[in-house]
C-alpha cells in the first residue's frame, strides 16, 4: 500500500504546483462570494418578498417585479442552487478539471521520468490506477470546496440546510472520471497533453449528443420509420456515460428542485395543492432512483473499459 | 542442479536478450552478459549500442522481444527483487516541484523502504554526494550536475544489493566524478554489485572489475580489464640514430617505424630482445624500452576496427 500511497500523494504535490488549481479554488471562493452577497427576505409563510443585492445597495421587490406572484423561499434558493450546481460546478468546473488534469499523465509518462517509477515496486497496471485515482483526488478537493462553501452560504445566509447538496461533491467525481477515462487514455497512447484535453473535449460533446439523440428521434416520428438508424440511436445513447444524467440526480438529491419547478407561481397553494406538489414530487422521485442504477451502471461500464484499454496499452509500451 | 547453483552464483544473469523497437530498429541481438556478485562491472559501446536498452530491459522499462536469465537469483522482472535494486536512469527528470528531500522520501517510498529508515538514509546520502545545503531547495532550481548527485543519491536509498547506473557520471565536474568512483569503490566494499554503463572509458578503467563491450546490439567481448588489455600489450622501443638499413629485418619481425620509436605488437618479450640485439650491432642507442598497455579505448576501437566499422554513432 505504501507505494499506492506514495503515488497518490505525489499527484496531490503536483497539483498544488499548478496554477490552474488556485485559479479553479479562486473561482469557488469568487462563487461562494458573490452567492454570500444577495439575501432573500421573505413574509412569516416562507414565500419570498424582496431580493437583497450587496447588502441593502439594491433591492428588487418582487412583488412589484411581477404582481400577485408567490414565489415559495425553497424554490427560488433551490432554483439558484440548481443553476450553479449545473452551469458553475458541471460546466465550467468540470471543463477546468479537465484542463488541469489533462497533463498529469503526459507529464508522468515523460521520457526519463517514468523510467523510475516502472521500476520500481508497483506492477503497470496498479501503477496506472494510482495516477489515476491521483488525478481524481484535485477534482475531489475542487469540489469539496466548491460545495462546501456554497453549502455553508445557502445554509448561514439564506437560511435553508440542504444536507444532500454535499452529495453533489461525490457525484461531480463520477461526471469527471466519465470524461477523465478518455483523456488518460488518450494520454497514455500519445503522451501529448493537448491530445488528451481535446479528444476528452470532444468526446463529452459526442456523449452529450448521442444522449440527447434517443430524444429527437421521439420527437420526429418520421425519422422512426427507419428502424435501424433508430436501433442505432439508442444504442449508442445506452453505451456512452450518461453526464447529463449527473446534474439531474445532483439536482435530486440535494433536494433542490429541477428548473420547472421554479416557475412562479399565482397564489399562496393552498393544503390540497401541497398535497398534489408532494405527491408527483414523490412519483418523479422513484423515476429517478429507478434511473440511477442503470444510467451509473452502464456509464462506468463504459468507464471500466476505456480504463482496462489504458491499462492495456500502459502495460505494453516501452517508455 | 547444476544450472540452478550457479545461476544464483551471479547478480546478473541475462542470457539471448533481444529487443526490436518498432519492428525495426534491432536494438538488442541476443545478448549475454554476466555479472559476479559484489563486483563492479562495466558495460561500454559506442552511440546507440544498445546500452541503455539493456538497462531498462533490467529494469522492466522496456520490455524484450525475448530474454532469459536472472537478477539477484530471481527471473527477470521479479518486482519483489527490483525492491533490491537501485536504478539512476539515463537522462533522468524529477518532477520540478519536489525538494530533494522530498524526492529522496517519494522514491523510497515508491520501493517500500519504511519511513525511520527512509530518514536516516537520505540524510547521510545527500551528506555523502554533498547536496545537504540544497535538500530543502526545490528540484527545478537545480543545476545539472546537482541533479545528477540527488539522482546517485536516490539510487541508493533502499541499501540495494546490486545498483544499476546508466552513465552515473554525466555532467558532473572532475571533482565530482572522482567523488563518484570513491562511491562506487566504497559500495562495493560493502558487497554491493555495481552495473555501469559509460562513455567515459578511462572512468571505467579505474573502478571496473569487468567489462563488455557492446557493439550494434552485440557483446563483442566480455571480461576482466587485465583480459581484454593483455593480449594487446605493445612495446616501444625509443633509440637514437637511423635505422634506414635496417628496415627490411626489422618489417620481417613484424616491427613498425613511427618516428623516433620502434613498435612491437604483442607481448613476445623474445622478439622484443632480437630487435634490440639487431640495433645494438649497428650501434644505435637505445633510450628507452617500455611496455604499452592498450587502454580500454584502444580495445573499443579495435574492436570496432575489426568489425569492419568506424566508431560513429548508430543509426
Ligand atoms: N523508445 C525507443 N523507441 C525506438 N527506438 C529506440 C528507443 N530507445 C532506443 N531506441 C533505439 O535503439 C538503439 C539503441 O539505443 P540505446 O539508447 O539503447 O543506445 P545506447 O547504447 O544507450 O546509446 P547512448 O550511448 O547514446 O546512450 C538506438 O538505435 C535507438 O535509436
Ligand atoms: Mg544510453
Amino acid at each position: 500500500m505504501m507505494p499506492f500511497w506514495a503515488l497518490i500523494a505525489d499527484s496531490f504535490r503536483e497539483a498544488l504546483d499548478r496554477k490552474i488549481f488556485w485559479v479553479m479554488l479562486c473561482i469557488s471562493i469568487l462563487v461562494a462570494a458573490a452567492m454570500f452577497c444577495v439575501s432573500f427576505e421573505g413574509t412569516a409563510d416562507g414565500s419570498i418578498e424582496e431580493l437583497n443585492v450587496f447588502f441593502g445597495a439594491y433591492r428588487v421587490r418582487l412583488s412589484e417585479a411581477a404582481p400577485g406572484t408567490v414565489i415559495p423561499r425553497e424554490t427560488i434558493i433551490g432554483g439558484v442552487v440548481y443553476l450553479v450546481m449545473d452551469h458553475v460546478l458541471g460546466g465550467i468546473g468540470i471543463l477546468l478539471a479537465l484542463i488541469a488534469t489533462g497533463s498529469f499523465f503526459p507529464s508522468f509518462l515523460e521520457r526519463g521520468a517514468i523510467d523510475l517509477a516502472l521500476s520500481k515496486s508497483l506492477s503497470r497496471p496498479l501503477l496506472f490506477l494510482a495516477k489515476y485515482l491521483g488525478s481524481m483526488a484535485f477534482v475531489l478537493v475542487q469540489a469539496t470546496v466548491f460545495v462546501g462553501l456554497t453549502f455553508l452560504v445557502v445554509g448561514f445566509r439564506w437560511g435553508m440546510w440542504m444536507p444532500g447538496y454535499l452529495l453533489v461533491i461525490p457525484l461531480m467525481v463520477l461526471l469527471f472520471s466519465y470524461l477523465y477515462c478518455v483523456s488518460a487514455w488518450v494520454a497514455v497512447r500519445t503522451r501529448s497533453t493537448l491530445a488528451a484535453v481535446l479528444v476528452s473535449l470532444g468526446a463529452w460533446v459526442v456523449f452529450v449528443g448521442l444522449q440527447g439523440l434517443g430524444d429527437v428521434f421521439e420527437l420526429m416520428p418520421q425519422w422512426k420509420e427507419n428502424r435501424t438508424l433508430y436501433t442505432v440511436a439508442r444504442v449508442a445513447g445506452w453505451v456512452v456515460p450518461k453526464t447529463q444524467d449527473i446534474t439531474y440526480f445532483a439536482g435530486r438529491w440535494s433536494g433542490a428542485p429541477a428548473p420547472a419547478d421554479v416557475m412562479p407561481k399565482t397564489r399562496v397553494p393552498t393544503p390540497a395543492d401541497r398535497e398534489l406538489i408532494d405527491k408527483a414530487g414523490e412519483v418523479d422521485r422513484q423515476r429517478f432512483e429507478q434511473r440511477a442504477l442503470p444510467s451509473i451502471g452502464s456509464s462506468l461500464l463504459f468507464e471500466a473499459v476505456v480504463v482496462a484499454a489504458a491499462m492495456w496499452t500502459f502495460s505494453r509500451r516501452d517508455y | 542442479m547444476v544450472a540452478i547453483t550457479e545461476m544464483t552464483n551471479w547478480a546478473v544473469d541475462l542470457i539471448d536478450v533481444r529487443k526490436t523497437y518498432d519492428r525495426k530498429v534491432q536494438a538488442l541481438r541476443g545478448v549475454n552478459i554476466q555479472v559476479g556478485r559484489g563486483e563492479i562491472f562495466g558495460l561500454l559501446g559506442p552511440n546507440g549500442a544498445g546500452k541503455s536498452t539493456l538497462v531498462k530491459i533490467m529494469m522492466t522499462v522496456v520490455r524484450p522481444d525475448h530474454a532469459f536469465g536472472t537478477i539477484l537469483g530471481r527471473p527477470l522482472g521479479n518486482r519483489r527483487k527490483l525492491q533490491r535494486i537501485g536504478y539512476l536512469p539515463e537522462g533522468h527528470r524529477f518532477p520540478g516541484y519536489l525538494t530533494g528531500m522530498q524526492l529522496l522520501h517519494y522514491y523510497g517510498a515508491l520501493v517500500k523502504v519504511p519511513r525511520t529508515r527512509r530518514e536516516a538514509n537520505a540524510e547521510s546520502l545527500l551528506e555523502r554526494v554533498g547536496m545537504t545545503r540544497w535538500a530543502d531547495a526545490r528540484i527545478d532550481k537545480y543545476s545539472k550536475g546537482m541533479l545528477q548527485r540527488l539522482g546517485i543519491a536516490q539510487a541508493l536509498l533502499n541499501d540495494p544489493e546490486l545498483v544499476v547506473l546508466d552513465e552515473p557520471t554525466d555532467g558532473l565536474d572532475p571533482l565530482a566524478r572522482r567523488e563518484t568512483r570513491e562511491l562506487l569503490l566504497e559500495l562495493k566494499h560493502r558487497g554491493t554489485t555495481v552495473f555501469l554503463n559509460s562513455h567515459l572509458l578511462s572512468e571505467l578503467e579505474m573502478v571496473c572489475d569487468r567489462v563488455a563491450i557492446l557493439i550494434d546490439g552485440l557483446v563483442a567481448r566480455q571480461g576482466t580489464l587485465s583480459e581484454l588489455t593483455e593480449h594487446t600489450v605493445e612495446y616501444r622501443i625509443a633509440f637514437s640514430g637511423s635505422v634506414t638499413a635496417l628496415q627490411a629485418q626489422l618489417q620481417a619481425l613484424g616491427v613498425s617505424i613511427e618516428g623516433g620509436h620502434l613498435s612491437l605488437p604483442g607481448g613476445d618479450m623474445e622478439r622484443v630482445n632480437r630487435v634490440i640485439d639487431l640495433l645494438r650491432e649497428r650501434g644505435i642507442t637505445i633510450e628507452s624500452v617500455q611496455p604499452h598497455r592498450f587502454s580500454l579505448e584502444d580495445v573499443l576501437v579495435e574492436t570496432l576496427g575489426a568489425q569492419g566499422r568506424a566508431a560513429s554513432p548508430g543509426p
